[in-house]
């Protein structure tokens, strides 16, 4: 008997699976990397998409009056704009991400159910395929608003029905998409990958799994009652067969707020990655950071009614939500403090990813800080419907959420392609969306001050400037975004080769592994001490 | 992960188990304690006149508790390597299904194939047949591994 070590066999018959090519390796794909890059591109897409709505809207309320688009149509674009912003765009973004980083974070081969996996990414082309030719049937696409209260929704036509089944789809996606990363999180960890030894990028989509599991079937439970009021003769929110179109409401934001968490966690997790890395220093207080990760999920079902101030419910209730949601202002605060913390005397340096995750932690303070103002009652009940409303969710939703995975995406581009992005037209593109973001929504805390309501295409002659300035800010945020477009990829096409650990402060398992990250990783378990 | 090592007089076996992070016991326990809080929500909705929301409620769960039992069907997967004085057998059993190849010892070769991202695969080769061996190892279990069995039939063949 005789041992033999042969090297570099990568093309022998021991390949046992070869990496497939053509077009067949992304449609049947199982392969967790290959996955994950079509949510990222399947989300990039229809950001632009979302975002070519964005600036209807901003082209109309350039100037007072009406320009470009009839009433109706404005409220198609704003309705469609934020579906497929929230449920096109950023949610797909982070599970591509989860995809890309889970398994490579804990040292799993691949996803628990790569099967499974294919199936959540496919569901996703029906349903954007649903929401975008919803704009041709007749009557053109939803108009109600993305919460799709009724009696909106139950009168409007097909399209309402079409976005009701393509919300269906995604939650369908959302699910499976979940149960899988749980399922890998529980059951897949490397030898020695304790629970609090997991990356916190792995903690906060753990958690937002859980919340996806607990809020989805509420969801699809609403969805299934306006499809069955609108043709099944059910009166659950029809008011004139004694239904109760506030009970929506309740069920909507049920779901609702956590999904606004289910938006900013794994955003978080991104943060908690980027900025020890950038800083050299381990994460300040990762044992908080988790319980804080977990207390924003917990209370984040206990706080919906804040969006529903106006709507009459008892003094009691109100103060019930107002303080609880006070209250999650604690651990976020606790997760800004320990960012800050990590930063605190560290070896800093500026790139990117590092850029964008500074931007992040002082906007979303500033979205945080208003929605903090919409939770006192008696503000929130001369804020409600105006554009200080719209400001705040998207200080929290774009500079939160959008700006984390553009920082996500330069800081491990090196590591999914191979080749380091230009740093130069990288930095280019953070300080103008960040500049022509701060441009496009700051103004509006003003205008929704003075009372500008949302989701109107004509307005009072006095909020016409900050509407224009608005306006210009939100084309230069459109344009910017072709230049991330660029950056990415000629990154795809070349660059320098990116070395295995591609950042010096970056540690855990996927660095380990070389730059591109090969079609197999960890087949063999690493140990993890 | 090996689980057993039995080095009796001339014979050899070891076994190997894929790493298990969560026994069957915490799967469960796992499964009940992520159902709970949908299970509460479902049933106060329903109880608020909302009750389409159980039924998906229902079929979540029902989807994650087959999910986590599935894991769980390959709890019990292993792969043995056994040696006495003329074979040298290896049995691997995947979900339910246990399979054994049989090889003489005496014409075998431990061949240890390094792909380019490091990884180190092993194979046991004799008359045109080929097994991989040590799949649920560690690169360094696997080098371990091959060492062992080089001494062991280095034993058999002195004999």
């Amino acid at each position: 008997m005789s041992t033999t070590t042969a090297a570099h066999h990568d093309d022998h018959g021991h390949e046992s699976h070869g990496h497939p090519t053509g077009l067949m390796r992304w449609v049947k794909s199982t392969n967790h990397k290959d996955i994950g890059t079509m949510y990222l591109w399947f989300s990039f897409a229809m950001f632009m998409f979302a975002g070519a709505l964005a600036m209807g809207i901003r082209a109309e309320l350039f100037q007072p009056g009406l320009q470009f688009v009839q009433p109706d149509v404005f409220n198609q674009l704003t309705t469609l704009h934020g579906l497929i912003m929230i449920f096109g765009a950023i949610m797909p973004a982070f599970v591509g991400f989860a995809n890309w980083q889970v398994p490579l974070m804990i040292g799993a081969p691949d996803m628990a159910f790569p099967r499974l996996n294919n199936m959540s990414f496919w569901l996703l082309i029906p349903a954007a395929i649903l929401l975008l030719a919803s704009f041709f049937v007749p009557g053109g696409a939803a108009s109600g608003g993305w919460t799709m209260y009724p009696p909106l929704s139950v009168q409007g036509g097909m399209s309402v029905d079409m976005s009701i089944f393509a919300l269906h789809i995604l939650g369908v996606s959302s699910i499976v998409g979940s149960i899988n990363i749980i399922t890998t999180i529980f059951n897949m960890r490397a030898p020695g990958m304790t629970l609090m030894k997991m990356p916190m990028f792995v903690w906060t989509w753990l958690i937002t799994a859980y919340l996806l599991i607990a809020a989805m079937p509420v969801l699809a439970g609403a969805l299934t009652m306006l499809i069955t009021d609108r043709h099944f003769g059910t009166t659950f929110f029809n008011a004139a067969g004694g239904g109760d179109p506030v009970l929506f409401q309740h069920v909507f934001w049920f779901f609702g707020h956590p999904e606004v968490y289910i938006m900013i966690l794994p955003a978080f997790g991104i943060l908690s990655t980027i900025i020890p890395t950038f800083a050299r220093k381990p994460l300040f207080g990762y044992a908080s950071m988790v319980y804080a990760t977990a207390a924003i999920a917990v209370l984040s079902f206990v706080v919906w009614a804040h969006h529903m101030f106006t709507t009459g419910m008892p003094v009691a209730g109100q103060l019930f939500f107002m303080y609880s949601t006070m209250l999650i202002s604690v651990p976020t605060g606790v997760k800004v403090f320990n960012w800050l913390a990590t930063m605190w005397k560290g070896s800093m340096t500026f790139e990117t990813p590092m850029l964008f995750s500074v931007a992040v932690v002082f906007l979303f303070t500033i979205g945080g800080l208003t929605g903090l103002v919409c939770a006192i009652l008696p503000v929130d009940i001369q804020l409600q419907d105006t554009y200080y409303v719209v400001a705040h969710f998207h200080y929290v939703l774009f500079s939160g959420a959008a700006m984390s995975i553009m920082g996500g995406v330069y800081y491990w581009l090196p590591k999914w392609t191979g080749h380091m992005y230009d740093e130069k037209l990288g930095k280019w593109h953070f300080w103008t969306t960040t500049i022509a973001f701060n441009v496009t929504f700051f103004p509006m805390h003003f205008t929704g001050l003075a009372g500008m309501p949302r989701r109107i295409p004509d307005y009072s002659q006095q909020f016409a400037e900050f509407n224009m300035i608005s306006s210009v800010g939100a084309f230069a945020l459109g344009i910017s975004q072709l230049l991330f477009l660029y950056v990415v990829i000629k990154c795809i096409r070349g660059g320098t080769k990116a070395t295995n650990q591609v950042w010096e402060g970056a540690h855990g398992l996927e660095w380990t592994v070389a730059s591109p990250a090969p079609f197999h990783t960890f087949e063999t378990p690493p140990q993890v001490k | 992960m090996v689980v057993s090592e039995i080095d009796a007089y001339n014979s050899f076996k070891v076994t190997f188990k894929p790493n298990s992070v969560l026994s069957a016991a915490s799967k469960q326990k796992v499964v009940i304690l992520l159902t709970v809080i949908p299970c509460v929500i479902g049933i106060a909705f329903c109880l608020l006149g909302a009750w389409l929301v159980l039924p998906f409620v229902g079929l979540e769960i029902a989807a994650l508790a087959y999910a986590f039992y599935y894991v769980n069907q390959h709890e019990t997967d292993y792969e043995s390597i056994s040696i006495d004085a003329d074979s040298l057998m290896v049995e691997r059993c995947v979900g339910e299904t246990v399979s054994q190849q049989v090889i003489n010892p005496y014409w075998v070769k431990v061949v240890q194939h390094e792909l380019p991202n490091g990884e180190l695969h092993l194979y046991l080769q004799s008359h045109g047949k080929e097994i991989e061996i040590g799949r649920y190892l560690t690169r360094k279990q696997r080098e371990l591994l091959a060492g062992q069995l080089k001494q062991r039939t280095g034993i058999l063949n002195k004999g």
